[in-house]
Parts: structure tokens; C-alpha cells; sequence
């Protein structure tokens, strides 16, 4: 039997009196953009800890807290969502290199510059709001958004686009290359998922 | 149970005559981990539903599609071919074509997670309906068909001839009206999916295929609630697997030779569904009149052990003799959300000494004599590919459908029973045996594969916990006929040595006491029922 569902509004409002609700910083834990002003004390201290630790995120990756993968640029508390698409993505990092990543591992800056051409050349108009993006990242949401190869919202890119592989989807192998390129620093979760979320 | 000539026996010198001594024949046990979750850290919750919609669409999309293009390349109405349309909303109105999607059944009865977050005074959830359907308004069910791309409502006479459920993937023939409806003149479903040929998955040596015979014995709904209620069914029940109901040698007995079943199968709901829950209410009301104070977790002075207790003293009488499988089902104490993992051996302090060893590293361990299964549940046996579940899939599909209508089946009680076994059939065609998970059944949220798809086509699908025993054979031709308009339907030619499926409703043991006996040569199914206050049983 589930447990009768409560809304929020109604204990926060008898608890401290307020008549408005009120969407400061201290209520937000959702968006990954917030300023770091509001990064916690905790975090503050865990911070030289992270920073001298060498990256190995294979290693760490069984035992550690989770408190651990929160980056110095990262805001103090990831979105719940967020800690569960990096953990996917870390588990993804560690499979066998296959034989669609040497391939992927062969294509160049040059190539990804090429395809993503071939890519604006199917629109009518020019990508207005993506200018000051990078062409990695275009590529990146451009996949995102592609929804023949599934769902983008709650999945690791590099889960995503393994799936459509194996589903014979033929995701293209410039969106491996940028994914592999970036490594551990790239942006695993879909960037409409933190919109949304 | 004590036929004449045993009679004869009694009031006589002992004999010097020395018997035979009778031996079970032993049985060949593969099962598979489908269904099995990861474990433990590795188990998550925050996936989204709609990746399952997809890995499903995307798994059955090629195998209608192959089947429809079969079947409907160079059709044509008036001059018209059909085209073959690759998303939902890529359909133009007017014209005549086909597409591939999922279905999606809105309807009024149905239980809608949306409702229930919007309404503030949430405190119970609604009892389980009977159906979704309503039957004052059979207008408000509508019927879609949706892919990534959107949704498309479904009208026209071939749906009313055709049975579906939400989460099937078909693939429908027609034209777009002036209401934006699609108008749908035919209807393809995958069907029967490539079926293994039996010990393919086995290596047996060729001696042992050629001596294996035996019965392999399914039973389900035990229900055991710990009192005494239970314990003369069960008791011949206990006497029959071990053989000692009487003389079984002779050929004019009228039971089944028990020193033939090799194996039984257990399809859930082992402990009974009234005893779990009239403790836990009783629990809670309890709780709240002793203490002010709110109490969380495990109560251990309210917690009633005697079902397990008793099932696990079954199990143990009889394992000694018999190797089980034992499937979890809806009333038994196993995580609730389909795929139900198996029943933790900590539940069975004495039965547990014939399960295998906790599983420790990656590598592959012997099954147990004694194996706690996944609810649904795929393996081999006696090489046979079984596939089966504790029947909530069946039931919930019923919920769909509506089958009380006079002209498909006039005799209401017998209705249902052959609605079950037809929803089993349609199951296998849609080559997707739980399609209404993640809808209205609660599922595990799968990512990256959807093991609910059935990739081979099992030899015996079953089901249990169903009211009445049913069974029947299907074989892979075309479930779906055209009258008169399809000429070229030449797919059943090819298929005349294709699948053949044994599909076995297995009713509750509690109130039918039967047991099945399926034979593992030529799959004939037997009955033994147990009448417990006739004291005799009977075959069928």
C-alpha cells in the first residue's frame, strides 16, 4: 500500500508562516546551473580533496560516496537524475573498447567539422540559438534530439547511442567520436533532460 | 485412492517377495536468467518508462514489418497501392498505406497515474477493477497507435474483429478519414517468433535424449495460509509426488505413474493472499492502539511465520524425491514489480539445504535442486523451452478486452476460460508475453533491453493462478485471415513445420486441487485431480 502523498506547498507554508512561495536558491536543487555562491561547506572542504586526487574514476567508482564526484565546477548538489546519468556514463567508460570506438577513434576534428556541415545543410535556416556553441556540443544535442534512436531524458549519450547500436539503429559514429574524445569531462546528460528537470 | 486389487494385500503372511525398487527418472534443467535483475547497487529506479516502449518497438518493428510487406506489397484498392509509411505521423490523409506501431488503448476504467497526482487527498489506492472497459460507454475506449514520432487513433471495423491490448506492436493497413482518424481495413501482427528444436541448447549425449521420459509436473495457487485448512490437500498432494499413493506399477492404475515426473514446477502464489494481509492490518490497527508514537519497519510480534513455515515444511518433505522450480507470485513475499525475482532462500530454513550456493563472482553455477526462479520464468526442461508466469499477464490483458459480447463466445463461463487461453495465444503472436507493463502492470524500468519481448519461441507457455485448467496447441500460420480480399498470403505456406506451442492454463490448486501433468515426448497433458473431501482421486 503506498503511503498517502503529501504536497509540499502545504507544510512548508504552515511550518514558517509565508504567504508566497518562494523559489530562492535555498528551495533550488534542480538546476546544475545555480552559482556556486551556494555551494555548502561541505562541498567547500571536499574540494582540495577532489582536486589532488588523480582521475581515476574506474577505481574509485565502487567504493566512494557520491558526495566525492561532485567537481569544483559542478554546483554543490547535482540533481538526483544527474548523479544517476554520470554514474551510468562511468560504467559505459569502463566496457571494452568495441569495434565501432577504434573506429569512432579514427575520426578527426576534420571529419566531425564535415559531417556536422553535411548535418546543417539538410535544414532550411540556420541554427540561430547555437551560435556561441561549440561544434562538439552542437552534435552532441543534435543526437539528443534525433528520437529515432530513443529516449534522450534519464540515459548516459554514450548509453544512448551504444543502445541504438545494438538495436541496429546505425547511430552515426561521429557522436562516438565526439563522446570518446571528450572522455570524462564531457556532458553526458542530455541537455534537454536538465531543461526539463 | 485405494483401488480394489490393493485390498487383496492386506491380512497376509509377510512375503519374502522382494520388490523393485523404483527410481525417478532424472531430469535435464536449464534455466535461463532473463528475467534475473542486477543486484543490490547496481539495481536502479530512475530510468524512464518510455525507453521500454521503445527498445519494445524497436526489437518487433522488423518482424511486422517483414510479415506486413509479405503481405500487403502490391495491394491495391481501385488502382491504388499501398505505401508503406515509416512513422504514425507521416500518415496523409486520403491515402491508402501502412504502418508500424505500438498500441494504446485509452480507457475509462484504467488507472491513470496523472489522476493520482493531482488529486491532493490521495490516501488508498483503487481496488483492482475487474476490467478497464466501461460498459455504458464502450465509445470512451479509444484505440491508438503511437511511435516515437506521435499517436494516431485507430477506427473501423477490423479492431472490433481483433483483440488488442496496450503495448502490442502491430502493423495496420488503411487510410486517414476526414476526422484524422485512421481508418484501418487490416491488421498484421509478428507472430510466432523462431522456435528452437528441442536439447538445442543442451549438450546431452544422444543415449540419454533417447531414454528421457517422464512428466513434468506444473501446479499452482497452493495457497497456504498456516491453518489447518490446507493440510489434507496438501498432505496427498506430498503422497503422490513421493509415490506413496499405491501401487503404481500396474498399468491399469488409474493415476499416472508419479516415479515419472521429473520435475515440478511451482507457478506462484505459494501462501495464500488473505492471511498476508488481514496480519498487516491487524499490525497497523494494532500499533496505533498500543503507542502514541509511529512505528516504522518490521513489527516481529505481529509478523505471522506459519504460512512460510508450512510451505517451507512442504518443501522440504518432498525435495528429497523431486527437484522443484518455485516461481513467486502476486501473493507471495517477493518484490511486487514484474520481473518478481525469486523468493529468498532465507524464507526456507529447511528447504534451502537443496538450493545452490549463494552466487559468489561472475561464473556460471550449477542450477539448484531447489531453484527460487524470476516470475516470468524462461528454461529449459527435459530440453523444452518453457516460458511462463504466475498469470498476472494474463489477467491484466483480460482487463483490455472485452469478450462478453454474445456472438464470440455464448456460454459466459467457459467464456473466460477461453479468453485466457486465447489472450496466451495472442501473447505469443505479439511475441511479447507482459505487454501491458510498464502500463498497468508494475515493471522494473528496463533500459537498454526489454526482456519481456519473446525472442524464442517457447514449447510450453504457461500460466498459472488461472480459474480453470485449459489447454491447447497453436502453431505458427497466420492468426489474423482476410476473407476474400488477401489472395497472396503465401506465409503459411512456409510455415507448415513451423512452431508448435503448447499453451497450459494452470488453475489454483486451493480451489480446483489439480495438478498437471505434461508428458516429455509428445507433451500431452494429463490432470490429476486431488478431491479432498471425496478422498479419492481421479483422472481425467
Amino acid at each position: 500500500m503506498p503511503p498517502a502523498r503529501r504536497r509540499g506547498g502545504n507544510t512548508a507554508a504552515t511550518r514558517s508562516g509565508q504567504s508566497t512561495l518562494s523559489f530562492g536558491s535555498k528551495s533550488r536543487v534542480t538546476k546544475p546551473s545555480a552559482t556556486p555562491t551556494t555551494r555548502s561547506q561541505k562541498a567547500k572542504d571536499l574540494e582540495p580533496l577532489v582536486s589532488s586526487l588523480p582521475e581515476k574514476p574506474s577505481v574509485e567508482s565502487a567504493s566512494e560516496p557520491e558526495e566525492v564526484q561532485v567537481t569544483p565546477t559542478e554546483p554543490s548538489q547535482p540533481h538526483v537524475a544527474e548523479l544517476a546519468v554520470r554514474q551510468q556514463a562511468r560504467t559505459e567508460i569502463e566496457q571494452p573498447v568495441s569495434e565501432e570506438d577504434q573506429k569512432a577513434s579514427n575520426i578527426t576534428e576534420r571529419d566531425l567539422a564535415k559531417y556536422w556541415k553535411q548535418e546543417e545543410a539538410k535544414r532550411r535556416g540556420p541554427r540561430v540559438h547555437q551560435s556561441d556553441l561549440t561544434t562538439h556540443e552542437k552534435i552532441l544535442r543534435h543526437f539528443d534530439l534525433s528520437s529515432q534512436y530513443g529516449p534522450c531524458i534519464g540515459i548516459a549519450r554514450l548509453k544512448r547511442w551504444r543502445r541504438a547500436n545494438m538495436l541496429n539503429l546505425n547511430p552515426p559514429i561521429e557522436v562516438l567520436a565526439v563522446l570518446l574524445k571528450e572522455g570524462n569531462d564531457s556532458k553526458q546528460r542530455a541537455y534537454i533532460d536538465e531543461l526539463l528537470s | 485412492m485405494a483401488p480394489e486389487n490393493s485390498e487383496q494385500e492386506f491380512l497376509r503372511p509377510p512375503s519374502e517377495q522382494n520388490f523393485e525398487p523404483v527410481y525417478r527418472e532424472p531430469s535435464y534443467y536449464n534455466p535461463l536468467n532473463t528475467f534475473r535483475l542486477p543486484s543490490g547497487q547496481d539495481r536502479h529506479y530512475q530510468q524512464q518508462y518510455g525507453d521500454m516502449y521503445f527498445l519494445r518497438l524497436a526489437k518487433l518493428k522488423p518482424a511486422v514489418e517483414e510479415i506486413a510487406v509479405e503481405a500487403w506489397e502490391g495491394f491495391s484498392i481501385a488502382g491504388e497501392n499501398a505505401r508503406r509509411v515509416e512513422r504514425v505521423l507521416d500518415v496523409r490523409q486520403g491515402e491508402l498505406c501502412w504502418v508500424a506501431g505500438t498500441i494504446y488503448m485509452d480507457m475509462p476504467l484504467k488507472p491513470n497515474i496523472l489522476d493520482d497526482l493531482t488529486k491532493e487527498n490521495y490516501t488508498l489506492a483503487p481496488p483492482p477493477r475487474p476490467t478497464y472497459q466501461d460498459p455504458s460507454h464502450p465509445e470512451l475506449t479509444q484505440i491508438m497507435l503511437e511511435d516515437e514520432s506521435g499517436r494516431l487513433r485507430l477506427t473501423g471495423s477490423a479492431l472490433s474483429s481483433t483483440q488488442l491490448a496496450t503495448g502490442a506492436i502491430i502493423a495496420v493497413l488503411g487510410t486517414e478519414n476526414a476526422n484524422g482518424d485512421f481508418e484501418v481495413i487490416d491488421i498484421k501482427v509478428p507472430d510466432l517468433p523462431p522456435q528452437p528444436r528441442r536439447w538445442e541448447k543442451d549438450e546431452v549425449d544422444t543415449a540419454q535424449k533417447e531414454s528421457s521420459k517422464g512428466k513434468i509436473a506444473f501446479i499452482s495457487g497452493l495457497g497456504i495460509t498456516g491453518t489447518s485448512s490446507d493440510t489434507l490437500a496438501l498432505e496427498l498432494l506430498t503422497d503422490y509426488l513421493l509415490g506413496y499413493t499405491g501401487p503404481s506399477e500396474q498399468e491399469d492404475s488409474p493415476l499416472p505413474n508419479a516415479s515419472l515426473i521429473t520435475r515440478l514446477v511451482i507457478a506462484g502464489n505459494s501462501l495464500g493472499t488473505s492471511m498476508t494481509t488481514d496480519t498487516s492490518a491487524d499490525n497497523a490497527a494494532a500499533a496505533k492502539k498500543k503507542t502514541g508514537t509511529k512505528k516504522y519497519g518490521y513489527d516481529a510480534s505481529a509478523y505471522n511465520a506459519s504460512p512460510i513455515t508450512q510451505l517451507d515444511t512442504f518443501l522440504a518433505e518432498i525435495l528429497p524425491s523431486i527437484p522443484i522450480t518455485l516461481m513467486p507470485g502476486e501473493s507471495d513475499p517477493a518484490n511486487f514489480s514484474l520481473p518478481q525475482q525469486g523468493i529468498h532462500r532465507a524464507m526456507f530454513p529447511r528447504a534451502r539445504a537443496y538450493c545452490a550456493p549463494p552466487p559468489s563472482g561472475d561464473e556460471k553455477q550449477e542450477p539448484g535442486w531447489f531453484d527460487s526462479v524470476t516470475n516470468p520464468w524462461e528454461g529449459d526442461v527435459e530440453g523444452w523451452r518453457l516460458w511462463g508466469s504466475s498469470g498476472q499477464n494474463v489477467d491484466d490483458v483480460l482487463r483490455y478486452l472485452n469478450f462478453s459480447d454474445p456472438e464470440s463466445n455464448p456460454a459466459s463461463t467457459d467464456g473466460d476460460v477461453e479468453a485466457r487461453i486465447r489472450i496466451m495465444e495472442a501473447m505469443l503472436r505479439w511475441r511479447c508475453g507482459v505487454p501491458t507493463a510498464p502500463d498497468t502492470i508494475w515493471s522494473y524500468p528496463f533500459q537498454t533491453h526489454d526482456p519481456f519481448v519473446i525472442e524464442t519461441c517457447p514449447h510450453i507457455f504457461f500460466a498459472g493462478n488461472q480459474p480453470r485448467f485449459k489447454t491447447a496447441v497453436i502453431e505458427g500460420d497466420m492468426p489474423l485471415k482476410l476473407n476474400g480480399t488477401d489472395t497472396e498470403m503465401t506465409g503459411t505456406d512456409d510455415n507448415t513445420l513451423g512452431p508448435r506451442v503448447r499453451l497450459l492454463s494452470i488453475p489454483k490448486f486451493k480451489e480446483t486441487g489439480e495438478l498437471i501433468l505434461v508428458d516429455v515426448e509428445t507433451l500431452e497433458v494429463e490432470v490429476v485431480k486431488f478431491g479432498t473431501f471425496a478422498g479419492q482421486q481421479e483422472k481425467q
